[in-house]
């Protein structure tokens, strides 16, 4: 295939970097989605225990994170 | 005219170093490949996630 030709389109020095800031991106916004919209995810950084299946309610979504404010 | 493999193009690369380096980006991507995928397993198992 000729994907390998881009190198000789965009210098190495600029696309690996914004290769590698894309992936940081997508990572940071599935992590803060994940944080926002789970009960277990804001759980397992407070240090809860894991909650068994059968505890889990509905994700609380921002609600959530308002109590975690409250909290502090 | 079969292209001359010492050309430099303007990114300072020749075809063979473009190809060479895009074989690392490649591999290096199918590492973050399975990596990732082991983490979405180690989620399924551990939480809450599409149960």
């Amino acid at each position: 295939m000729i994907n390998g030709k881009m190198w000789l389109v965009v210098k190495p020095t600029v696309g690996i970097p914004l290769f590698l800031a894309g992936v940081v991106v997508a990572s940071l916004s599935v992590h803060t989605a994940l944080l926002l919209n789970t009960a277990y995810f804001p759980a397992f950084l407070r240090g809860a225990a894991p909650a068994r299946t059968s505890d889990v309610g509905p994700a609380p979504g921002v609600a959530m994170s308002k109590v975690m404010l409250e909290q502090r | 005219m079969p292209s001359d493999p010492d050309k430099v193009f303007p990114t300072g690369l020749t075809a063979g170093q473009a190809e060479e380096l895009h074989g690392y980006m490649i591999g290096g991507t199918r590492s973050f490949f399975m990596i990732s995928a082991l983490a979405h397993i180690l989620a399924y198992i551990l939480t809450p996630w599409l149960k």
